[in-house]
């Protein structure tokens, strides 16, 4: 997280990117999109763009709709207002043709348990008519990148949580696709596996690849995302670069502590004294400032043992902009 | 995962957007979906044929050789017994074999694998997988209707070569009851509920659709049951084939290949078009 902060991701590679695409209209183009079951409104007017080869992350909690707006924008759920476009196209009137252009990680690692490995990208490959030679060297190609060249004979069963979610992403790369939508593409693997995901990915942003994530890990839109969107209960309530959405949310420096601890400091703290921005977010305590020098202070003044002062991150804004509503 | 490092990244293709179309036709997307279920339960075709195929045969000899040499004073359909259940016996497997694959097969995939999950992220429409799998129902009806019929052959019960068509008609009975199976699966929420179509819609099909004894036989406000009743057509469909015209049931059973087709298409347009709503 502080090395978002630290070391913003490079701005720099995408806009060279999509200024050599000046022409190109954007991957997605999605205004105003409303979908509803039932009485709940799941998306609620949504409009944000993804130009050609960024990596665009949607953030949210847990039903802020992420899934069901990539869902829209992958041509599987109609929607029911709003104008979408993926690639150029309408995924309402031409589910298929869109669907035949993007490569798609579901939340879930769903295979044919009963085939190997090879089988199961064969078949996966059939869905899109893909065969023959060029394809077969293609799956070598992609068990390769994802590291995967020696398992093809293995069964489903026999592969570790880490090697299926690789497998999804050799899967979704069968059709050269234009657009990458991966749905929590790193849930619940250990961090070795999320790193070594994270730099697969980043391989293909640096070859051009497209790519919509939806998260519910700050690390993982700070590592990867060129730009971010937060939704929260259907809305879009924040965009931009992380960097820029941190800078534009909060003052540099946080102050983190333990609230439980020293009563007598967030009494203090709550009064907001010296330009200060307190929050709090069930046991911890949060103080915000532009200057890293009195937050320092405040741990000496106070005694604070398990305070810790550092940049305010993506985590920090997403906590603000969304934490509240959680506490309601 | 090895060194990322060292991992060749893939060539990606720069999409050609002046290629036209990359969707594959519809026709090759119904395709594939019927490959995928010949790939994965191919493997599997030796067992889940067993009970399609031996259980017939039992009903053949238990029944139609044990139970009608008590009932060989009298004919059915100008026929003896074990000759009469013949047909009956292929309409049968042909309902069960659709009924378990598009009641239990699709609800297993659709909750439990979530198979259609995965296939709907493709090309693939929901109505090209549910097209695919009532293809695929099609095809086991006729794979195992004509393994019975080759059965019923050795027993001298198919007249050739007409029972060389038995296989299509295989496919249609399967076929109609793949769609009925889908309307009922598409309304159902848990696997038992299964129980109730099996043994208040199915069985009393078996019972009353000529099978067990010639429907002229059923009371007078009863006739029109089997009329309405997809098993009937299949089994007087099969019974043209396997026996002739000189058995049927009724007058007008060279009617009944075409009714058949009728209710095929009109019950496999009503569940893939339920099961659409339901995915």
């Amino acid at each position: 997280m502080s090395r978002a902060a630290s070391e913003p991701p490079p701005a720099a590679q995408p806009t060279a990117t999509a200024s050599a695409d000046a022409g190109a209209p954007p991957v997605v183009e999605c205004d105003g999109v409303v979908r509803r079951f039932g009485k709940l409104t799941a998306v609620d007017g949504v409009t944000l763009h993804i130009p050609r080869g960024i990596c665009y992350a949607l953030l949210g909690p847990n039903g802020a709709g992420k899934t069901t707006l990539s869902r829209m924008i992958g041509a599987v759920l109609p929607r029911d207002g709003g104008a979408l476009r993926v690639l150029g196209l309408d995924p309402g009137l031409e589910e298929s043709e869109v669907k035949a252009r993007l490569g798609v990680v579901l939340q879930e690692n769903l295979f044919d348990d009963d085939l190997n490995v090879l089988r199961n990208l064969e078949i996966y490959g059939l869905f899109f008519w893909k065969r023959g030679p060029a394809f077969r060297a293609k799956v070598q190609e992609l068990l390769r990148f994802v590291g995967l060249e020696e398992k093809e004979k293995m069964g489903i069963n026999e592969l570790s949580g880490g090697m299926k979610r690789r497998l999804m992403i050799a899967r979704a790369l069968l059709n050269d696709p234009e657009l990458l939508i991966l749905d929590e593409p790193t849930t619940g693997l250990d961090p070795q596996v999320r790193h070594a995901i994270w730099a697969r990915l980043r391989q293909l942003k640096a070859s051009g690849m497209t790519i919509l994530l939806t998260t519910h890990y700050m690390d993982e839109a700070a590592q990867l995302a060129d730009r971010v969107g937060i939704l929260h209960k259907g809305n879009l309530i924040a965009e931009d670069r992380p960097d820029a959405l941190v800078a534009k949310n909060l003052p540099r420096w946080v102050l983190e502590f333990d609230a439980l601890e020293k009563p007598v400091c967030v009494e203090a703290l709550e009064k907001n004294p010296d330009g200060a921005r307190y929050e709090r977010h069930g046991d911890r305590a949060f103080a915000f400032h532009a200057d890293e020098a009195p937050l320092s202070g405040w741990i000496k003044q106070y005694d604070l043992r398990t305070a810790l002062v550092r940049p305010s991150s993506l985590e920090d804004v997403f906590l603000k902009l969304t934490g509240r509503a959680l506490d309601e | 995962m090895s060194d990322p490092a060292n991992a060749p990244a893939p060539v990606l293709r720069a999409p050609a957007h002046a290629a036209g179309p990359r969707r594959p036709p519809a026709y090759r997307r119904v395709a594939a979906v019927w490959f995928r279920h010949v790939r994965v339960y191919g493997n599997f075709f030796v067992a889940n044929a067993t009970p399609a195929v031996f259980e017939p045969i039992f009903m053949l000899l238990a029944i139609g050789y044990g139970l009608g040499a008590y009932l060989n004073k009298h004919q059915f359909n100008n026929q003896q017994y074990a000759a009469y259940m013949a047909a009956g016996l292929l309409g049968v497997t042909c309902m069960y074999t659709a009924a378990f694959e598009a009641a239990y097969g699709t609800f297993i995939r659709l909750r439990f694998q979530k198979t259609y999950e995965g296939m709907i992220a493709t090309p693939l429409t929901r109505r090209d997988i549910f097209l695919g799998e009532l293809l695929w129902c099609g095809t086991k009806g006729a794979l195992f209707s004509a393994i019975v019929g080759a059965v019923l052959c050795l027993f001298g019960h198919v007249r050739l070569p007409w029972g060389l068509a038995i296989p299509f008609v295989g496919f249609l009975c399967s076929a109609a009851f793949g769609g009925l199976s889908f309307v009922v699966t598409s309304f159902v929420n848990s696997m038992n509920h299964f129980q109730y179509y099996f043994t208040v819609v199915l069985t009393p099909m078996i019972f009353f659709s000529g099978l067990v004894f010639p429907v002229k036989d059923l009371p007078d406000g009863m006739k029109w049951v089997p009329l309405s009743l997809p098993l009937f057509h299949a089994i007087e469909s099969f019974r043209l084939l396997v026996a002739g015209p000189a058995h049927a049931s009724v007058p007008w059973a060279a009617w009944c290949p075409l009714i058949l087709l009728g209710m095929c298409i009109a019950l496999g347009a009503l569940g893939v078009k339920r099961m659409m709503g339901r995915l």
